[in-house]
């Protein structure tokens, strides 16, 4: 019997809605799958459309492009919604292109 | 001669054999086919890319200009991607070819299959598909669309031609079969040119 992946709780500041996200599933996965309208555009890790501060908590980053998201970025607590993956239970605040 | 002289010298005789094929016949096909023969050529010639002048991603993907013309012209570029990285299938709205200088990369390319009657909404479907390895490359019309991902335990690393610079770039579409999404990125043209 297959085993289900271990879930955290999300928070999107934005909406101030708190969802389940599992640890195999992104931040933007968890979001869209939820109806929340969360922005994004190539949901790979190139754009940084789904560039948001991480309030609090921790994630692993799957692969990305180096335009994507800087060292001085992640130093300022910003993430990628669509690579990142939960290793505890998370907040979030998505930024628009000035806010990055 | 450096390395480096003798890479900027190859770039440099690439871009001129561009434009005599382009001044010839526009962006067909055939001389699409005819770029990605050069450029297949120069890279080649990997004594020309050691990895040692080229700086490796901080994260898993990096772009190296080689030779970006003025003049709203095109750009030349090395690009380093590590394996797993990937791009969902995306049109950026100019011709582009790509050609390895070591590992490999899998490029897929699609169609619009939905109506466009939907704004954000797009389904798309495979309708090829091309590794590009040593001795291999792929070219692509201005609004194809395809996606890329790295393959095997070796970073890909290739030469890429754009019609335009990269920080000249037209808007961006991206299709995410797994939301049946399109979104565009802005382009960089206004700003670049202004």
């Amino acid at each position: 019997m297959a085993r289900t992946p271990k879930s955290h709780r999300l928070t999107i500041a934005n909406t101030q809605q708190t969802i389940d996200c599992a640890a195999n599933q992104t931040v933007l996965e968890a979001a869209l799958a939820a109806g929340i309208d969360f922005p994004f555009a190539c949901a790979t890790g190139n754009c940084g459309t789904c560039t948001c501060h991480l309030d609090a908590g921790k994630v692993t980053l799957l692969p990305r492009g180096d335009a994507s998201l800087s060292p001085q970025q992640i130093k300022a607590g910003q993430t990628l919604a669509c690579r990142a993956r939960p290793r505890s239970d998370l907040t979030v605040t998505w930024l628009s292109r000035a806010e990055r | 001669m450096t390395v480096s002289d003798k890479r900027n010298r190859a770039a440099a005789k690439l871009m001129a054999d561009v434009h005599a094929i382009t001044a010839k016949e526009g962006i067909t096909p055939s001389a699409l086919h005819a770029l990605k023969l050069k450029l297949v050529a120069l890279a080649a010639k990997a004594e020309l890319f050691p990895l040692a002048d080229f700086a490796m991603p901080v994260a898993e993907g990096r772009n190296h200009p080689l030779l970006v013309e003025d003049n709203d012209g095109h750009g030349l570029y090395l690009t380093i991607s590590l394996p797993g990285k990937e791009a969902a299938p995306h049109d950026h709205g100019i011709w582009c070819i790509n050609a390895a200088v070591s590992g490999r990369e899998c490029h897929k390319f699609f169609r619009r299959t939905d109506s466009l009657a939907r704004p954000g909404y797009a389904t798309v479907e495979q309708v090829g598909e091309v590794m590009v390895e040593p001795g291999g490359g792929m070219a692509m019309a201005d609004h194809d669309i395809h996606s890329t991902v790295v393959v095997g335990d070796a970073p890909a690393i290739g030469l890429a031609l754009y019609g335009y610079a990269l920080v000249r770039f037209p808007s961006v579409s991206w299709y995410v079969p797994q939301f049946n999404s399109v979104r565009s990125t802005p382009s960089r043209r206004h700003a670049a040119m202004a």
